[in-house]
């Protein structure tokens, strides 16, 4: 599903003219098969993130390539990635990027209206995912309005609106309490059961690590090598 | 996106700022309406230049004057193409003084061709066209100057300037006989040889108010008869009773060009409302061009306030415009949006200032005769068909382009930083 082949990439940073290069993601291959929850874990810093954004296209790496469903994106122009990203991703941000002049209903619906779907079979869709998430009764909240968890949830059916075959899980439960990170990790373990939704799950907690069939762990850019591998 | 979903977006972040996008339409709408009420006072003073020069002659007039010692050749003329008419009057010096019952009128008698008159469309008020040699037609004011002696006098007594006629012909002339005689201008006394004719058409009302048309029109075949009794009446040398003006009519107003050229190229001195009309247009042209270049200033200086609006819109808006484009907006689209904010601002200013520019024109068109009328001191200039400003809808095109051109191209650079706002960093950004 996804192929991560001798990925390089650098940093500049510093003043103009007196740039330091910092690499930040060091050869890195790996694969994420159809359907599993993959888990890339590290320490702040480590690279994780970095790997997360070309991935999803929103920078391109210095070397190397990557294929998403046989589609190699490194070559996509800003449009088509945009068009590529909503056709086969969705995203989850650890302090869930909601629209604030949206409605939980709007904010979900956002996807389907970028995809030109007509009105009607939005609101049909949306409906059965608040229901699916369990935020039915909140769907005219704003989301000043509502809680940690039921702003995730929001985030969770934004990103899955679209029926896209991945989901990209930034830090998920970054800004919640215990209790609330395992009701999320539960509904993602749900979802990744009944629909088949292939997620990966950048973290650093190894609790929300343990959800995952598989993990790789990062360091300085570079994937550990563990027993079996790099997965570890 | 759908179009609709699009329009619903932008509105609903209009609706977030209101006193901002209201404070930059306000902007927008004075801009354009500066641009449009300016530039109607050159459209108005031309409207007005226009019609002064239009109720004065025909359109379709050309008149023609031969050159010194030379005659008109009325024949070669006629054969021009689009000469619909050609109408000779012949203007006599002499006074002709006209007798009904015990009223009498001294004016002028002019000879002329009916037959030319009613091709070139002389419109009569009442009555018809002659067809008989002792037929006449007579000016719109003939009847109410015709006098008896005592209104004759009491209106010599009368100081007032602006007094109303005294007296006059009440019932209508048509059919009535009229007794006529030709008077020298520097004797008292009308010459000893009458004729009587019928009056059978009364032309139309003069489209000058000052104009007072007490004419005779009397057929051409009547000037023999006449140069006869004047010389025998008059002292010798002094025997040049005719002079003549000629008219020629073309079939339509296109055509009084063409046949303006021709007729010089004859080596006629010619005149025509259609050279007075070009020259006024190119002025006119001119003037309405600079009076839109100083008007489209001030559309420009509205513009900063709308480049001002959309450059806070996409900062402030900078991790939405990241979210958006992180779940699959692309850049057209973000551009689009931003874009369509900036010309919907453009556009509902246009519209307001449209409707406002109509108003101030109605009103200047309303008041200012009467607060020029009354500084001035003349009552009169109030019911002038004065147009101090005019909007036609050319004036509201160009305006309504330059308005919103001028708000889509300043919206233009805020919605390009909008496209290229870095999802990474946007996503980055407190909440």
């Amino acid at each position: 599903m996804i192929q991560v082949q001798n990925v390089n990439h650098t940093f500049l940073i510093g003043k103009k003219g007196k740039e330091k290069k910092v690499p930040v993601l060091k050869g890195l291959s790996f694969e994420v098969e159809k359907g599993e929850i993959v888990a890339i874990v590290g320490k702040s810093g480590s690279g994780k993130s970095t790997l997360l954004h070309t991935i999803a296209g929103f920078m391109s790496p210095e070397q190397g390539s990557i294929t998403v469903n046989g589609q190699e994106t490194a070559f996509l122009n800003e449009t088509e990635r945009a068009k590529f990203r909503l056709n086969n991703f969705g995203f989850i941000f650890q302090n869930f990027q909601l629209m604030p002049g949206l409605t939980a209903f709007e904010n979900v619906e956002l996807p389907l209206k970028l995809k030109g779907v007509s009105s009607k079979k939005r609101k049909t869709s949306v409906k059965q995912l608040l229901k699916k998430v369990g935020l039915e009764e909140v769907a005219d909240h704003y989301p000043n309005e509502l809680s940690g968890g039921q702003q995730q949830r929001v985030s969770i059916a934004r990103a899955l609106i679209t029926n896209p075959p991945i989901l990209f899980a930034d830090e998920p439960t970054g800004s919640l309490d215990s209790e609330t990170e395992q009701d999320i990790l539960l509904l993602i373990q749900d979802l990744n059961q009944t629909l088949g939704v292939t997620f990966v799950i950048i973290t650093h907690d190894e609790e929300v690590a343990s959800i995952a069939d598989r993990k790789f762990r990062m360091r300085d850019g570079e994937l550990v090598k563990g027993d079996t591998g790099y997965v570890i | 996106m759908l179009f609709k979903d699009q329009v619903d977006f932008v509105s609903q972040h209009i609706k977030k700022n209101k006193l901002r996008v209201f404070m930059t339409i306000l902007a927008a709408t004075m801009g354009c309406a500066f641009l449009i009420v300016l530039a109607s006072i050159g459209f108005g003073i031309q409207d007005t230049m226009r019609k002064e020069i239009l109720e004065d002659q025909a359109i379709t007039e050309v008149e023609v004057y031969p050159n010194d010692g030379e005659e008109l050749d009325i024949s070669k003329i006629g054969a021009v193409e689009h000469v619909n008419a050609i109408v000779q009057r012949t203007r006599m010096e002499a006074m002709a003084v006209s007798q009904i019952e015990n009223r009498s009128l001294e004016g002028n008698m002019l000879l002329t061709n009916f037959a030319q008159e009613e091709k070139s469309n002389l419109k009569l008020s009442e009555g018809r066209m002659p067809t008989k040699d002792n037929e006449i037609v007579v000016g719109y004011q003939f009847a109410e100057n015709l006098l008896t002696d005592a209104e004759r006098k009491e209106m010599e007594q009368s100081t007032e300037e602006d007094a109303e006629p005294i007296g006059g012909y009440k019932e209508s002339l048509i059919g009535k006989t009229v007794s006529m005689s030709l008077q020298s201008y520097e004797s008292e006394e009308a010459f000893s040889e009458t004729w009587d004719f019928t009056i059978v058409g009364v032309t139309e009302k003069p489209a000058k108010d000052w104009i007072v048309d007490t004419n005779i029109l009397l057929d051409e075949s009547w000037k023999d008869k006449l140069q006869e009794v004047y010389e025998v009446n008059m002292e010798e040398g002094n025997t040049d009773l005719f002079f003549s003006s000629t008219k020629i009519y073309t079939s339509s107003l296109e055509h009084v060009k063409s046949v303006t050229e021709e007729l010089k190229e004859m080596g006629y001195s010619v005149y025509s409302v259609s050279e007075q009309l070009e020259q006024l247009d190119v002025f006119f042209m001119a003037f309405k061009i600079g009076l839109i270049f100083v008007g489209t200033i001030a559309v420009l200086i509205s513009s900063i306030g709308i480049f001002n609006t959309m450059t806070m819109a996409v900062t402030e808006r900078t991790r939405e415009i990241g979210v958006m484009k992180a779940i699959g907006a692309s850049p057209k689209l973000i551009q689009r949006l931003f874009l369509m904010e900036s010309a919907w601002i453009g556009i509902i200013g246009t519209i307001l200032a449209v409707i406002i520019s109509y108003a101030v024109s109605f009103l200047a068109n309303w008041i200012l005769p009467m607060v020029v009328g009354s500084a001035l001191g003349e009552e009169e200039f109030q019911d002038l068909s004065m147009t101090f400003s005019l909007i036609p809808w050319q004036l509201v095109v160009i305006a309504s382009i330059i308005s919103i051109g001028v708000a889509m191209i300043s919206g233009w650079r805020p919605a390009r930083k909008a496209t290229k706002i870095d999802v990474i960093q946007a996503l980055r950004q407190e909440l």
